[in-house]
Formats: C-alpha cells, sequence, structure tokens
C-alpha cells in the first residue's frame, strides 16, 4: 500500500508518519509532500493508494487538492489529518469526497478506529 | 474572537487547559501528567520564542505561545523523537513550535461560534506587536518543570 502524506510541517508529517506505525501499519509505503500543489504532482505521477492530507497549506490547500484530483478524474481515497475538526469543514470535506477528517492532536487508536474501515 | 467563548458551558474546567494536555499527551509525550499548570508566580523569561496564528473573521482573534529557547528545543527533540544530545536546526524549531500553536490554535477555533479562516502559523524570536490588542486570556504551564504561556487576543 503507497500512502502520500501532505503537511507543511516536516515535525507534523514525521508525527502523523510515527503515529501510522504506532496504528501497525508499518507495511506502508510512505512518501511525503510538503504542500497541496506538490501533493498533486506526485498523485499524478505515482498513483498512490491513500492521500492522507493537511488542510490549511501554503501554495494549494487541503481542499483544493482534493477538489482539483476531483475535477480531473482522480479518485484516490482522500482523507484529511488537520487541526480543524468543525462541523462545516467535515461537511466541505464530505462534499468533495473525502473519506474521513482526523482532527489533531490524533492517537494511533484514532488512525486505526477511522482507517481500518476503509482498508478491508 | 475568544470573546465568544462561553466558559460556563465547561462546567467549571477550561477548555484551553483542556486543549493543551491533550496536545501534550497526544503529540508530545505519549502519556499525561507531564503538563501542569504553573504554581506559583510567573518568573520574567528570558530569550523568549513566540509562536501564533490567527483567526480571521467576524471576531478576530489570536492564539499565543510563548516559551524560552531551551524549553523550545526540548519541545522540538520530543516532537522529533529525538535524543536528548542531539542539536536542533532553526528550521525544525520554527516548524515544532509553530505547529504547536497550529494545533492549539485550532482546536480553539472550533470553541469559538461561527468562526473564520485559520492562518499559517508565525514564529519570531521579537515579540509581535499586540498595539491595539486586547489580552482576553492566559494560562501558564508547567512542561517538565518549564515554563510555556498561551495567551488569547482579540485583534482590532
Amino acid at each position: 500500500m503507497r500512502v502520500l502524506v501532505a503537511d507543511d510541517s516536516r515535525v507534523m508529517r514525521q508525527i502523523v508518519i510515527r503515529t501510522l506505525r504506532q496504528a501497525g501499519y508499518d507495511w506502508w509505503e510512505i512518501t511525503e509532500a510538503p504542500d497541496g500543489a506538490a501533493a498533486l504532482e506526485m498523485v499524478v505521477q505515482d498513483d498512490p493508494d491513500l492521500v492522507l492530507s493537511d488542510w490549511n497549506m501554503p501554495e494549494m490547500t487541503g481542499i483544493e487538492l482534493l477538489r482539483t484530483m476531483r475535477a480531473q478524474g482522480i479518485e484516490t481515497p482522500f482523507g484529511f489529518v488537520t487541526s480543524e475538526g468543525s462541523t462545516e469543514m467535515r461537511e466541505q470535506a464530505d462534499a468533495a469526497g473525502a473519506l474521513f477528517l482526523i482532527a489533531k492532536p490524533f492517537s494511533a487508536e484514532t488512525f486505526r478506529d477511522t482507517i481500518d474501515p476503509f482498508l478491508a | 474572537m475568544s470573546a465568544g467563548i462561553d466558559i460556563a458551558v465547561f462546567a467549571g474546567t477550561d477548555p484551553i487547559w483542556t486543549i493543551a494536555e491533550e496536545v501534550f499527551t497526544a503529540m508530545i509525550d505519549g502519556e499525561p501528567g507531564y503538563l501542569r499548570v504553573w504554581d506559583g508566580p510567573v518568573p520574567t523569561l528570558s530569550d523568549e520564542r513566540y509562536a501564533w496564528v490567527d483567526v480571521h473573521g467576524a471576531m478576530p482573534g489570536r492564539v499565543l505561545l510563548t516559551s524560552e529557547l531551551p524549553t523550545v528545543e526540548h519541545l522540538t527533540r520530543a516532537l522529533l523523537g529525538m535524543d536528548e544530545t542531539e542539536a536542533v536546526s532553526d528550521a525544525d524549531l520554527v516548524d515544532a513550535l509553530g505547529e504547536v500553536a497550529n494545533v492549539v490554535g485550532g482546536n480553539v477555533k472550533a470553541l469559538v461560534p461561527d468562526p473564520g479562516v485559520l492562518t499559517l502559523p508565525e514564529v519570531t524570536h521579537e515579540r509581535p506587536s499586540t498595539e491595539g490588542q486586547d489580552l482576553l486570556y492566559e494560562l501558564a504551564l508547567d512542561w517538565r518543570g518549564r515554563i510555556l504561556l498561551i495567551s488569547l487576543w482579540k485583534l482590532p
């Protein structure tokens, strides 16, 4: 399983990857993108199995990334990992086609509970 | 922004403290117990580092974190899983403190009715100007014996 983690914070990318390992996804091949625009290029080029993206990023936000992917016919499964988890944002994420939104701070258990149902 | 937070609905608990404890437990320490409310008078800080995010919208506000350089270095090592002896780069230090401000700010924003847009975090050595701003709230925290301040400001 090839997974792209997009976040403008290197620290947060490290924490997300560490937490994914703790959640048991240590078999995933993970690549990283520092913003939405870079993530879009990597999605087009590498066709990952899943994108985990921050919302608030320079160049291109996470929701812009998701909407652009879908507008281009790219149906890669997509989830948000973001510091904001308001009802309005969850509705926007859902409407754009995201599978889930995990709000920071998160735990390995949160990752498992949220992601496992989509891995069947 | 925070003027719109009704503390009474939190049944006597401090929502900012709850957010800070959750952030430190999940992201930094991996377990609870290392973050407490600062006991006693708040000392004068030296070699400070500041990190903040703003919420733009109907009630603009700022969530500001203030701490000292050695504390921020420890925080960065904890966030990145580094050894105590490893040197911390400026880029990692700025990234780490900014991300803590970002996560705290994002959760504070969730307390506010009808919030606006959250800015990307900024990190500086110089204290950001507070001209025209009102201090709404300040919480002094003790993280492993080191002081960290969280303050909420109403922007003009």
